[in-house]
């Protein structure tokens, strides 16, 4: 088992001195420090935190913390859904999110160098105004961009544009023993060894500690335009989808249900989107971006699409093709996590993955297999890319029942979607509260087969431990308790 | 019954900003849109016609003739016929004479379509003016009695009921058709535009209204020439200058001294309940 | 044209006479006025009983006050009070005429210059003289309080421009005996197009901003609504009222009525406290004339602190509270 020790007065100042000011300790720690937004898997404060500046600052706390066995856990805008940048092993915790700087633009080769804890949406926002895009789109905006590459994030624009490592081109990383390696180059094409830039992205901080990153941008395109199609039940909607990418190239194609863009649109206080067409009930709802650099290269699509649509048993078609359109029918849609949180006091989620042509089976089957349990569910999609977000939420039951028979219903659900040939994560990674399940997805050869490069990485294995692939001894996880019964998974 | 509804294709405001070294507004790439406040007029019409399929809803702006794509808009949303005055002799008009100008073609068209008007319909003001005068002034020309800042309304026999925003909150307040009345954001957004209605839309004729064919019009008393007033000036508000801003890193010390400084110079005096 | 120099400040009153506080404000930069463009400077009065509104009126400095009285005065409306200020203006031919930008006044105003045909500036913020012409230089922000822009109004009388609430103070009270020119003018009722069937209570609390002395508002950087229950115990301990940005209204945090900016409020407190607000222009254009500005913001380039007169920059959250425990400290005896 592995030892870690305290951190002593000694150490404190020790850190003090590489980061004078902002170590911070005992009952001074933001209990924030000890979370991300899914409580549920466990929360725990750390015996310092401190707000990091630099590479130089990090490379010195990690050289101490290394050659004391202190744990570090790295973490940026504390968004995630997993509970990965959560110290369960107590230790440092290292926050990037005061890195905000943007380091310079390449618009010859359109990228930018950046520090870590700058804002997805301030990213954004600062490269449309060079006329440049950084695509992809995770619903949630206030993350960092150090943890959207740290877990691979995705988002409603993958099905065009890929996902977060597909922009990845380089990056500063400091490893565990407080050395500092620069990773990749600002060119679009490498062919050397290992591909460690990728293998770094979407390892949720247990490898190194990310402090620069150079991401690859588009030309942004001119024109955007959405369209949104109301269905009288869900099937219809989710039959349609495979069929659209035969004969249309969306940005994005995303699928939600009435309840939760009630509970969205109650959230913002704004109804945008109509509840019912003609006196019928609308129950499910499909959301299409097309975008280019001229109407003339959208419109086309725009009236195909239409016809595709209400052929498809859309109940009617709309556009939002004006910036005060759009952003009404989307600040509705980026909302809906939050909205669930608001109003729930207990919640769990999952975001599989499975082949587009599956999904209405899937969900069929998720929806089902809930009716008997006590806790209600929503759900919603990226429709283009087979990611679901299903939701588990209760306001009634007791926080222990609720667990145990969320467990069964996790258990279930990823059963489900190895037979059908899915992923058990798309994008929020497996951080802490998806371990057991992941283990068991994927069995132990690859498990092992991973520990054995965290190894490689972290000897001391000091860095975020008691994650993604390793489970530390003692501590129990989601769905340890509730295992259906096909025997030992593994030796461990 | 017959709705008319004008409208105003306005720049985005929300994207306006002050170029720092010629201190001049940037205008470019900043794109024309429906002014919202008539995006709210007409879909306070629509919602009459949603329960009324006997209402026709017609469109009017004064513009250039790009203005036809905010006209467009309107027809994908809910307008069933849309003209624009269109004129080099309108150019430059202040609100008064764009009310001569307006309340003169909606005289045009009610002649050239064989109908009256039962109400007419406009936003409170216009986001890039901030005005809130036409609305009134047009009322007035055509000498109807209006209401102003209307979140929505119904139609009750022979009058139309308007539910309005007041200093202490919120009126019902009933007037006799035919009448004007300007809107304000209700608490829910205009309806998005159907698809089909769009492509019906782009097809659709836009009919013009010229100086020409508004007769009766006092040609002084339009354009810029004949507006009562003119700018003067135009200039970029005087920035207030920055005081004393704590940047430390020690953030409760900041907070520590600027509350010393506030009490010191007399600006906090008094702490009460709660605190 | 006019015959007379004289300047008119329309004393707007509420339903019980009592005077509106924007008219007695008007009566401030009016004497200025009045005085360069050597008229005098004139209180109008339309109410049921029009006793306290004049009398407020001269003791505020109006030479003469013009009162019209009548019980269909009582609450505005646009046709009577259309129809009284034609009547006046027919028979007085004032050089300029000014009315507060309030609701009713925004109502009013276009109405008269349309049937006097004049021309008429809207939401004014500044008020001068013209060298050139010697006509009112009427200055007012536009384009989402991007740009100001002076206008003028020289070939037709009066001269009219509404003035936003909260813009200019109050000149001094001093009780005096100013002339009353009591003009009879009944408007039939029956000729007052619109009826008010019914006055809704107003669920959301009163907000009552642009009288506020301090204003404490919260934006997008409070992060969420329950952000402004922080905002709020703030605001209490200090006397201060709730404002907000736009941007938190439109995240649904807070109701509109608090917010201020080019599409909400215009506010000039003694004291504006913006927390976690950036200072996007639409929101300068409805605060730039409070007195004194305090930012707090975790962004150290935030717009807002170059506007701010003090300043922190940092996590409000952190901040607000030491703010309230410093003030307490050194405020309790």
């Amino acid at each position: 088992m592995q030892q870690y020790n305290s951190l002593t007065p000694e150490l404190i100042a020790e850190l003090e001195k590489i980061t004078p000011g902002r170590v911070v300790v005992e009952e001074k720690i933001n209990p924030d420090y000890g979370r991300d937004e899914m409580p549920i898997y466990g929360q725990r404060i750390p015996s310092a935190t401190i707000d990091v500046l630099s590479t130089e600052e990090v490379s010195g706390i990690m050289k101490l913390c290394y050659d004391n066995n202190i744990p570090v856990t790295t973490r940026g805008a504390g968004t995630g859904l997993v509970g990965g940048c959560v110290p369960i092993l107590g230790g440092v915790v290292i926050c990037t999110a005061r890195m905000t700087n943007i380091l310079r633009w390449d618009d010859d080769q359109f990228a930018v160098y950046t520090q870590p804890g700058v804002l997805l949406q301030d990213l954004k926002a600062a490269a449309l105004q060079r006329g440049l895009m950084y695509p992809p789109d995770p619903g949630q905006k206030l993350g960092t961009i150090g943890g959207n590459v740290s877990t691979n994030a995705g988002g409603m624009r993958a099905i065009k544009y890929g996902t977060t490592k597909d922009y990845v081109r380089g990056m500063t990383v400091v490893m565990p023993n407080g050395e500092i390696m620069k990773l990749g180059k600002n060119v679009i094409k490498t062919s050397m060894g290992y591909n460690l830039t990728q293998l770094i992205t979407g390892a949720e901080g247990t490898l190194g500690v990310i402090t620069e990153l150079t991401m690859k941008l588009i030309k942004a395109p001119k024109f955007e335009i959405s369209v949104m199609a109301p269905f009288s039940t869900l099937a219809p909607a989710l039959d349609a989808v495979p069929a659209i990418f035969k004969s249309f190239r969306p940005t994005a194609l995303e699928f939600f249900e009435r309840e939760i863009l009630i509970l969205s649109e109650e959230y913002v206080g704004k109804k945008v989107w109509p509840r019912e067409v003609e006196g019928e009930p609308v129950q499910a709802y499909l959301l299409l971006i097309f975008d280019g650099d001229s109407m003339d290269e959208i419109e086309p699509h725009l009236e195909r699409i239409t016809d595709f649509l209400l052929e498809a048993g859309a109940m009617d078609v709309m556009i939002a093709d004006t910036p005060n359109k759009i952003q009404d029918i989307w600040s509705v849609r980026s909302v809906f996590l939050d909205a669930i949180f608001e109003s729930h006091k207990l919640y769990d989620e999952n975001d599989v993955v499975v082949p587009i042509y599956k999904i209405r089976e899937y969900v069929e089957f998720f929806v089902k297999e809930a009716e008997q349990y006590d806790f209600d569910v929503c759900y919603l999609g990226h429709a283009g890319d087979g990611n679901l977000h299903i939701f588990g939420v209760s306001n009634t039951m007791e926080e222990e029942e609720f667990k145990r028979q969320i467990d069964l219903w996790m258990w279930a659900m990823y059963d489900k979607a190895k037979e059908l040939d899915g992923e058990l994560t798309g994008e929020h990674g497996i951080g802490f509260g998806k371990i057991a399940f992941y283990e068991d997805y994927v069995g132990m050869p690859v498990i092992e087969l991973q520990q054995a490069i965290k190894k490689t990485f972290d000897p001391k294995m000091i860095l975020n431990p008691g994650k993604v692939v390793f489970r530390s001894e003692g501590v129990q996880l989601p769905g340890d308790n509730n295992r259906p019964n096909r025997g030992k998974v593994d030796e461990r | 019954m017959n709705i008319l509804v004008c409208v105003k294709q306005v720049p985005n405001t929300q994207e306006i900003s002050i170029d720092p070294e010629t201190n001049t507004l940037i205008r470019e790439g900043v794109e024309s849109i429906v002014n919202l406040y008539d995006g709210y007029a007409l879909e306070a019409a629509a919602r009459l016609k949603d329960t009324d399929k006997d209402i026709k809803i017609y469109v009017l702006c004064m513009g250039p003739p790009q203005a036809e794509t905010a006209l467009r808009e309107c027809l994908s949303l809910s307008a069933d016929v849309a003209y624009l005055a269109t004129d080099r002799a309108f150019a430059g008009s202040d609100t008064l004479a764009t009310s001569l100008i307006l309340s003169q073609s909606i005289k045009w068209i009610e002649g050239h379509e064989g109908i009256k008007f039962d109400a007419i319909f406009c936003g409170k003001q216009a986001i890039d003016g901030d005005t809130a005068q036409v609305g009134p002034q047009i009322a007035e020309a055509l000498g109807l009695p209006q209401v102003t800042y209307g979140y929505t309304c119904e139609c009750k026999g022979d009058e139309l009921h308007i539910l309005k925003e007041t200093e202490e909150g919120k009126e019902l307040v009933a007037v006799k058709f035919p009448c004007l009345a300007t809107f304000t954001k209700p608490s829910f957004e205009p309806r998005m535009v159907s698809a089909k209605r769009r492509f019906a839309a782009k097809k659709m004729e836009i009919k013009h209204i010229t100086a020409e064919d508004l007769e009766g019009i006092d040609r002084t008393k339009i354009g810029l020439k004949g507006s009562p007033t003119r700018v003067k000036k135009s200039f970029v508000p005087q920035a207030r200058k920055s005081g004393t801003i704590f940047r430390g890193e020690e953030q409760e010390q900041s907070a520590r001294e600027l509350a010393k400084l506030l009490v010191e110079n007399g600006l906090i005096v008094s702490i009460g309940e709660g605190g | 044209m006019a015959t007379t120099k004289d300047l008119w400040v329309f004393i707007e009153t509420n339903s019980n006479g009592t005077p509106k506080n924007v008219g007695l404000e008007l009566l401030n930069p009016g004497r200025r006025l009045a005085d360069e463009q050597g008229g005098k400077l004139v209180a109008v009065v339309i109410a049921q009983d029009v006793s306290i509104a004049a009398k407020a009126a001269g003791d505020y400095g109006a030479d003469c006050v013009l009162t019209v009285e009548g019980p269909e005065y009582e609450n505005y409306s646009t046709d009577a009070y259309t129809a009284v200020f034609a009547y006046l203006i027919k028979k007085h031919e004032p050089l300029t005429l000014m009315i507060g930008a309030t609701g009713n006044g925004r109502d009013l105003a276009p109405r008269i210059s349309c049937r006097v045909e004049t021309g008429l500036t809207a939401d004014c913020t500044e008020l001068s003289i013209d060298e050139q012409t010697g006509c009112i230089a009427w200055t007012r922000p536009a384009f989402g309080g991007n740009i100001m822009a002076t206008i003028l109004c020289t070939q037709h009388t009066p001269q009219m421009g509404t003035v936003r609430p909260g813009v200019f103070k109050r000149p001094q009270l001093v009780p005096r005996e100013a002339e009353i020119i009591k003009e009879s003018f009944a408007f039939d009722p029956n000729d007052i197009r619109t009826r008010v069937v019914e006055v809704l209570a107003e669920v959301t609390e009163k907000v009552d901003l642009e009288g506020a002395e301090i204003i404490v508002s919260g934006g997008r950087g409070l992060g969420d609504a329950v952000g402004f229950n922080l905002i709020r115990s703030f605001a209490k301990s200090i006397g201060a009222t709730v404002g907000s940005s736009r941007a938190a209204v439109e995240a649904g945090w807070i109701a509109h009525a608090h917010q201020v900016g080019q599409t909400g409020k215009a506010v000039s407190p003694r004291i504006y406290i913006a927390c976690g607000i950036s200072g996007a222009a639409q929101h300068l254009a409805g605060m730039s004339s409070s007195e004194t500005v305090i930012a707090i913001n975790s962004d150290p380039d935030a717009m807002i602190f170059s506007i701010a007169d003090y300043g922190v920059v940092g996590d409000l959250y952190k901040i607000l509270p030491i703010l309230q425990e410093e003030f307490r400290s050194k405020l309790t005896v």
